[in-house]
C-alpha cells in the first residue's frame, strides 16, 4: 500500500506546523523521517492517523484521495501508529492488550480469549516478534512492550506503520533486535515510517530519508550517499560539529570518591555491589552500561537521594554519605537528573521558578523569609540568554517549552552556579542536535574550569565523545575502566564489557 | 432569570402588602430535627397552625439545622414583621434570652425553658411531663411480660430527663403497689445518668438503642429523642408488638406516625400545641405577659394518649388504677419522685 | 554582544498579559457555575411543586437576605469568616498536594481549646487574653493537623483517610471534654461548656448601630490571613517549597526540599488556619462550645477552597458567596417558605460545576474562546 501527502498545510493559530508538505510512503520500504523537536513530525503523523485534518492539501491512498474525520479513520484505512509512550494496560496480558477495543466475541458478547491468543500467535510467528501472549505487560521488559504495540497495529491489519522515536527507550542490544523486526516487516511488504532525531539509526535502517525543518521538507536522499554531518546540517540549518572539541584533561585532586558502596534496591535486588571509584577535578568520567545495571542507583547515592547500605561517599575529602541533598548542593554539587519531566522540573512553574528550584533559599535570591522575585526573574533571564533557552518570556510555564529547551533550562540551572562537581545523567536524552552540541560544550567548559564531571548515558557515542575516562557498569559493579584520552578507548572492548564479558581489561 | 425575578418581585410585593393588612404574624424557630419530626417540633408548630385556623393569623417558621443556627435564625426574624416569636427547645434558651434582651419590644415565647429571674418579654412554657410519664411507667410496668422495660433520651437535658424520671418513678410505684420487681433500663434518676443518643436526628440510632434494650430483655421502650424514636418504632414493627412495644412522647404518635400504630402502647402527651396557641392568643389580644406557664395533668398541659390498638389489651383494672393514680397526682396524695 | 544580551534579557522580563484561559478558569467558570446552580435550584423547586411566583420571591429573598441590608451584609460576612479562614488552610494544603479533609476536626479542637483557655484565664485583660486565645486556637488546630501530616510523612498513611478518622475522634474528644466538670457549664447536665469571658471575645463591630448586628472583629483576622496566605504561597521560601512539592513531589525531592518536613509544615499551617476558624467562631459568634459546634463548616470550607481555586483571593470571594447563600437561605425560608435544604442543594451543585469546568464549557460554549488543539508538536 502506498500513501501520499500532497501539499499538506496545518496551522495552529499563527504557527504553521506543516507547510505544503509532500511525502510519499511506499510499501516494502523504510522511510526515515528526521527532524528536530518542533519541526512538525508529530503533526504530520497525527494528520496521517486522522487525529488532525489538514487545512490545505490532500491525502492519497494508492492514488485515491481520502478524507479522515477522526482518530479511528487512519487505522481503518490501514495506517497504524506506534507511539513513543506506550498505551498498554500493565495488568493485562499481551493478548488482552492486543485485542483491547476490537475483541473477538462470541455469543452474548462472550470474550473469546482463546481465539485472541491464536491470532496473536499467528502474527507473532509471521514476523518473528517472539512475544509471549500470556505474560502480563508489567512483567515484560520495555523492548518487548514495544513489540506489543507493534502487534496491536498489525492485529488491526495495518499496512503502514508509523514508529515515533521507537528507540528512545531501548538499550543498544534491543535497538539491534528492533531493527531486525523493522526489516522483517518491510520485507513482508509493509510500509514503515521511522521517525527519529538519531542520525546513525536512520542511516542504518532507512531506505530513503526525508528531513523536516520548521514544518517543511528540506531534504530528501538516499542513506547510502549521505553522512551524519550532511543530515545534521539539513536538520538544523547550519553546520554542526559532532566531535566535541576539547583539550586533554588536566586532572587535579580527588573531587568524589566512592569506597565499597553497596546497596539493595526496593525490590530486594543488589543494585550496587562494592563500587569504588573516583572523579578528579578537571576530568570527565563517563559511566557506560546498559540501562538498569545500577547507574540510576549510583547517581542517587552520589546526589543523596538514597543512602547506601554499605560504603562511603566523599566529596572534597568530606564524608557526605549521610548528608542531605541540599547540603551536597550547597557544597557545589550539580545534578542534571535523568528524567527532567519526572524529577528535573515543575511543569506548572514558570521558567523563572524552575530556574531557582534548588537555589531559591540561597541568600542571593532570598531574605530570611521571602524570595526576592525581581532578582530571580533577572537571573532567570540571564540564564535563558546564556543557555539559549528559546522562550518569549521567563514568566511562561516551564512545561510549555519544547523538550530541548526544557533540558537547556535544567542544565542552565545546574551549571550557572559556582560548581565543583557535576553529575549529569542522560544529559541529552530527547534533545535535538543543536542543543546537544551546546550542552556538551558546557559540560567540557565546566571541566576546564576545574570541576569534576561524571556523565551517565545510555548513548555510547556520547560517553566516548565526552569522557576522559570510561567506567563500565554491569549488574551493579564497575567491571572495567578505560582510558579515553584523545578518544583512544576501544569501542568493541567497551561493548563487550557492557554485555558482561569477564575479559574486560582493568586498564 | 431577570424576567422571572421581576415576576417574583411583584408577587413578593403583593404578598408583602397582604401580610401587612393581616397584621398579626406568629413566627417559630424550630430546634434541630425539623418541622416534620412527628413529635416535638411538629407539635409546637401545630399550635401555630391551630391559631392560624382559629384566628386567621399568619404563621412562618425557620428550621435550625445545627445549634449554631439558633442565633442567626432569631436574628433573621428581627425585621419587625413578627408579632411573636416562638422558640422551640431548651437548647435555644441562651439564644432566646440574648435576642429578647437586645429587642425588648419584641414578644417571645420559649418552649421548655424557664428563666430565673423571668424576662419581661419572654413567656416560658414548661411541662410537668414527669407526671404524665409517671402514668406511662405505671402502665408499662403493668403491661410488661418480661418484667423489664427501657427508655433512652436524646440529650441529658431537663426537658428530656423529666420524661425518664417520671417513667422510672411510675414503674417503682407500680412495684410498690403490686409487690412486683419490674426493672427499668436506660435511666438512673438518682445518678442522673443513662442512655443518650446525643442527637435528635438519627433514626439509625433509634433502631440501635431500642435493639440494645430489647436484647437486654425489655419489651416496652420509651424513646425520648424526637424523630429518633421513629427508628425504634420501625424496629418494633419488624419484631411485632408482642415482642416490643413503644411508648411515644410529645404528641400522640399514632396520629403523627400512623404507619406504626400497631406498636404504640400509648404516648406521653406534652401539649405544646395548646400552650403555644395560648401564648399566641395572648399576644394577639394584648394580654401577653412575660413569665412562666406550666403544663400539668391538672390543666391538661400533659397527659396520656389513648391506647388505640391496645384498648382491649389493657386490663380494665389497670385502667382503673391509672385513673386513680392520675387523681392522686393531681390532689398531691401521690408524689412524683423517689 | 553584551549589550544585545542585555536587550534580550530585558525582553524576557516583559510581563505576560494574564492569559485569557486563566481568566476564564478563575472568573468565568465559577460565575457560570453559580448561575447554573441557581437555575437548577429553580428546577428543583418546580419539581417539588413550588409555584413560579414563590420561586421568584425566593430568589428575591435570597438576594435580599445576602446583600440587601446592613444586617444582611453583616450576616453574610459573619458566616463567611470561618469558612474563609478554614478554606485558606485547605487551599494551601491543596497547593502542597495534600487533600486535607480534616478541617472539621481542626476547627473543633481549635475552638474547644479557645473556649477552655478563655474561661481559664478570665482574669487577664482583653488586650492580652483575646489575642492569646486566638493563638491557642491556632496552635491546637495546627498540632491536631500535624498528626495527620506526621503519619503521612513517617508511615505514608494517606491524609484523606487519617484526617477523616481524626474528625471522628475530635467529635468524641469534644463530647468527652464537655462533660468534664471544669469545662461543663455550671448547673447543666447536658454537654455544653462554660461561656467565654467578654475579655476573650472578638468585639462586635457594628453593635453601636444595632445590637443585633453580629459582625465581629474576626473580619479583620480573615482579611489579614488572606494577605498572609497569599504572601506565604507566592512570596515566601517555604511557600515555594509547598507549591513545588504539590506540583511535582519528585522534582521537589531532587531539588533538596525535605519532603517529610514540608508535609508536616503544610498540614500544620492548614490546621492552624482551621483552628483560627474555630477560634473566631467561638470567640465571635457562639461564645461557648457545644457538641458539633463546627456544624459542617470544615466541609463547606473544602467547597470554598475548590471554588476559590486554592487562591487566597478566590477563597475570600467564594467564602463571601457561601456566607451570602447561608444568610440569604434563611431569608428565603422566612419570606417564601422554601426549605433551607434547597440552599444545600445549590451549594452542592456549585461545587459539582466548579469541579467539572469542562461540563460548564460544554453547557455554555459561548463566552469561551475557541480552543485550538494545542500547539504544534
Amino acid at each position: 500500500m502506498d500513501v501520499e501527502l500532497r501539499g499538506v498545510t496545518k496551522r495552529f493559530g499563527p504557527v504553521v506546523a506543516n507547510d505544503k508538505v509532500n511525502l510519499v510512503i511506499r510499501g516494502g520500504e523504510v522511510l526515515g523521517l528526521l527532524g528536530e523537536n518542533g519541526a512538525g513530525k508529530s503533526t504530520m503523523m497525527n494528520i496521517l492517523s486522522g487525529l488532525y485534518s489538514p487545512d490545505e492539501g490532500e491525502i492519497l491512498i494508492d492514488g485515491k484521495p481520502v478524507q479522515f474525520e477522526g482518530p479511528g479513520d487512519g487505522i481503518a484505512a490501514g495506517i497504524g501508529m506506534v507511539h513513543q509512550h506506550f498505551m498498554l494496560v500493565p495488568v493485562f496480558t499481551v493478548a488482552e492488550n492486543v485485542v483491547l477495543g476490537v475483541e473477538p466475541t462470541g455469543k452474548f458478547d462472550y470474550l473469546d480469549l482463546k481465539r485472541a491468543r491464536a491470532q496473536v500467535r499467528a502474527i507473532n510467528d509471521q514476523y518473528g516478534l517472539e512475544v509471549p501472549p500470556d505474560e502480563l505487560i508489567e512483567d515484560l521488559p520495555v523492548g518487548i512492550q514495544q513489540r506489543v504495540e507493534i502487534l496491536k497495529v498489525l492485529f488491526r491489519k495495518a499496512d503502514v506503520l508509523i514508529l515515533d522515536e521507537p528507540t528512545a527507550v531501548l538499550t543498544p542490544q534491543e535497538v539491534q533486535d528492533f531493527f531486525g523486526i523493522v526489516r522483517a516487516l518491510r520485507d513482508a511488504g509493509k510500509a514503515i515510517v521511522f521517525i527519529t532525531h538519531k542520525l546513525h539509526e536512520i542511516l542504518e535502517v532507512a531506505d530513503r530519508i526525508n528531513v523536516l525543518r520548521q514544518g517543511r521538507i528540506v531534504g530528501e536522499g538516499d542513506p547510502k550517499q549521505l553522512n551524519e554531518e550532511q543530515l545534521a546540517e539539513m536538520m538544523v540549518g547550519r553546520p554542526v560539529t559532532f566531535a566535541v572539541s576539547k583539550s586533554p584533561a588536566q586532572p587535579g585532586e580527588d573531587r568524589l570518591t566512592l569506597t565499597g558502596v553497596s546497596m539493595i534496591s526496593d525490590r530486594g535486588e543488589t543494585a550496587l555491589d562494592n563500587v569504588t571509584m573516583t572523579v578528579r577535578s578537571g576530568e570527565v568520567v563517563g559511566i557506560a552500561g546498559v540501562q538498569g545495571n545500577g547507574q540510576t542507583e549510583l547517581v542517587e547515592v552520589i546526589t543523596g537521594l538514597t543512602r547506601p547500605g554499605r560504603g562511603k561517599v566523599k566529596f572534597d575529602g568530606q564524608d557526605i554519605t549521610r548528608a542531605s541533598v541540599r547540603a551536597r548542593h550547597m557544597a557545589g554539587m550539580a545534578h542534571i537528573p535523568e528524567d527532567r519531566h519526572k524529577s528535573g522540573m515543575v511543569d506548572n512553574f514558570t521558567i523563572a521558578e524552575n530556574m531557582v528550584l534548588n537555589s531559591y533559599y540561597d541568600s542571593e535570591f532570598s531574605g530570611p523569609l521571602s524570595i526576592d522575585w525581581p532578582k530571580v526573574h533577572e537571573t532567570a533571564a540571564r540564564y535563558c540568554v546564556e543557555f539559549d533557552v528559546r522562550t518569549p518570556s521567563v514568566f511562561l510555564r516551564g512545561g510549555s517549552l519544547s523538550g530541548g529547551n526544557q533540558q537547556k533550562m535544567v542544565v542552565a540551572r545546574e551549571l550557572e552556579r559556582q560548581t565543583r562537581l557535576v553529575i549529569a545523567s542522560q544529559p541529552t536524552r530527547g534533545v535535538d542536535v543543536g542543543a546537544i552540541e551546546y550542552i556538551h560544550e558546557r559540560l567540557i567548559r565546566a571541566r576546564d574550569e576545574g570541576d569534576g564531571v561524571l556523565i551517565v548515558s545510555s548513548e555510547l557515542d556520547e560517553i566516548m565523545g565526552l569522557s576522559d575516562r570510561i567506567l563500565v557498569m554491569f549488574e551493579g559493579r564497575i567491571v572495567a575502566e578505560f582510558d579515553n584520552t584523545g578518544g583512544k578507548a576501544d569501542r568493541n572492548a567497551i561493548g563487550l564489557a557492557m554485555a558482561g564479558a569477564t575479559t574486560g581489561a582493568m586498564a | 432569570m431577570k424576567f422571572l425575578s421581576k415576576i417574583g418581585l411583584a408577587a413578593a410585593l403583593v404578598a408583602g402588602s397582604m401580610t401587612a393588612a393581616n397584621a398579626f404574624t406568629a413566627c417559630q424557630v424550630t430546634d434541630v430535627g425539623g418541622i416534620d419530626d412527628a413529635g416535638f417540633n411538629q407539635t409546637a408548630w401545630k399550635g401555630v397552625e391551630d391559631a392560624k385556623a382559629a384566628m386567621g393569623i399568619e404563621g412562618r417558621f425557620l428550621e435550625s439545622q445545627a445549634e449554631t443556627d439558633y442565633a442567626a435564625n432569631l436574628n433573621s426574624l428581627n425585621d419587625g414583621s413578627c408579632d411573636i416569636i416562638v422558640t422551640v427547645g431548651f437548647l435555644m434558651g441562651d439564644a432566646t434570652k440574648a435576642a429578647a434582651e437586645a429587642n425588648p419590644n419584641q414578644k417571645y415565647s420559649i418552649v421548655d425553658f424557664a428563666y430565673d429571674p423571668t424576662i419581661p418579654n419572654v413567656l416560658g412554657q414548661v411541662f410537668a411531663t414527669d407526671q404524665a410519664a409517671f402514668l406511662a411507667g405505671y402502665l408499662a410496668a403493668g403491661m410488661s411480660k418480661s418484667g423489664v422495660v427501657g427508655t433512652f433520651g436524646g440529650l441529658n437535658i431537663p426537658p428530656v430527663t423529666a420524661f425518664m424520671d417520671g417513667f422510672v418513678y411510675g414503674v417503682n410505684h407500680y412495684n410498690s403497689q403490686h409487690g412486683t420487681s419490674v426493672s427499668v433500663l436506660g435511666w438512673d434518676p438518682a445518678a442522673k445518668e443513662g442512655l443518650f443518643t446525643n442527637n435528635f436526628e438519627s433514626l439509625d440510632d433509634g433502631r440501635a438503642f431500642a435493639q440494645n434494650l430489647y436484647d437486654e430483655g425489655a419489651d416496652i421502650v420509651m424513646p425520648v429523642a424526637g424523630p429518633v424514636g421513629l427508628g425504634s418504632a420501625a424496629l418494633a414493627s419488624e419484631l411485632g408488638a408482642d415482642a416490643l412495644k413503644i411508648i411515644g412522647v410529645d404528641a400522640d404518635q399514632v396520629a403523627t406516625d400512623p404507619d406504626h400504630e400497631a406498636i404504640y402502647l400509648t404516648s406521653v402527651l406534652k401539649r405544646m400545641d395548646s400552650t403555644v396557641g395560648a401564648a399566641i392568643a395572648a399576644a394577639a389580644d394584648g394580654t401577653f405577659a412575660g413569665g412562666l406557664t406550666v403544663g400539668t395533668l391538672e390543666n391538661d398541659g400533659v397527659g396520656l394518649a389513648p391506647f388505640h390498638a391496645f384498648e382491649d389489651a389493657v386490663p380494665a383494672e389497670l385502667k382503673a388504677e391509672l385513673d386513680a393514680v392520675r387523681a392522686g397526682i393531681i390532689d398531691g396524695s401521690i408524689k412524683v419522685g423517689m | 554582544m553584551s549589550l544585545s544580551n542585555q536587550d534580550l534579557q530585558k525582553a524576557l522580563l516583559r510581563p505576560l498579559g494574564r492569559g485569557r484561559q486563566e481568566f476564564e478558569d478563575l472568573v468565568v467558570v465559577p460565575l457560570i457555575a453559580v448561575v447554573i446552580a441557581l437555575l437548577f435550584g429553580m428546577v428543583v423547586m418546580l419539581a417539588t411543586g413550588v409555584d413560579i411566583g414563590t420561586i421568584g420571591r425566593a430568589f428575591v429573598a435570597l438576594a435580599k437576605g445576602a446583600f440587601g441590608s446592613l444586617n444582611a451584609v453583616s450576616e453574610t460576612l459573619t458566616a463567611a469568616i470561618p469558612v474563609v479562614l478554614a478554606g485558606l488552610g485547605l487551599g494551601l494544603g491543596f497547593r502542597a498536594g495534600l487533600f486535607n479533609i480534616g478541617a472539621e476536626g481542626q476547627i473543633l479542637m481549635g475552638g474547644l481549646a479557645a473556649v477552655i483557655f478563655g474561661f481559664s484565664f478570665d482574669h487577664l485583660p482583653f488586650a492580652i487574653l483575646m489575642p492569646l486565645t486566638l493563638i491557642v486556637a491556632m496552635l491546637v488546630g495546627a498540632a491536631y493537623a500535624a498528626i495527620a501530616g506526621a503519619l503521612r510523612a513517617l508511615t505514608g498513611a494517606h491524609e484523606v483517610i487519617s484526617t477523616i478518622m481524626l474528625n471522628l475522634i475530635s467529635y468524641r474528644i469534644l463530647d468527652y471534654a464537655l462533660r468534664q466538670p471544669f469545662v461543663q457549664k455550671e448547673g447543666r447536665s447536658d454537654p455544653i461548656s462554660k461561656s467565654v469571658p467578654d475579655a476573650a471575645q472578638l468585639p462586635k463591630l457594628l453593635d453601636w448601630i444595632d445590637p443585633n448586628l453580629r459582625l465581629h472583629a474576626g473580619l479583620f483576622l480573615m482579611l489579614a490571613m488572606v494577605l498572609f496566605v497569599w504572601w506565604l504561597l507566592f512570596r515566601s521560601k517555604i511557600g515555594f517549597a509547598f507549591r513545588a512539592s504539590g506540583e511535582n513531589p519528585d522534582a521537589a525531592k531532587y531539588a533538596g526540599m525535605p519532603s517529610g518536613l514540608i508535609i508536616v509544615l503544610a498540614m500544620a499551617t492548614a490546621g492552624g488556619l482551621a483552628g483560627l476558624a474555630g477560634g473566631a467562631q467561638v470567640l465571635g459568634v457562639l461564645e461557648r462550645a457545644s457538641p458539633g459546634f463546627s456544624a459542617g463548616l470544615g466541609f463547606d470550607a473544602i467547597a470554598v477552597a475548590l471554588l476559590g481555586r486554592s487562591h487566597p483571593v478566590g477563597i475570600l470571594f467564594a467564602g463571601i458567596l457561601f456566607g451570602g447563600l447561608e444568610a440569604g437561605g434563611r431569608q428565603m425560608q422566612v419570606d417564601a417558605g422554601v426549605s433551607i435544604d434547597l440552599i444545600g442543594i445549590i451549594q452542592a451543585l456549585i461545587v459539582v460545576f466548579i469541579a467539572a469546568p469542562l461540563l460548564v464549557r460544554a453547557i455554555f460554549p459561548w463566552g469561551f474562546r475557541k480552543d485550538g488543539k494545542g500547539a504544534a508538536e
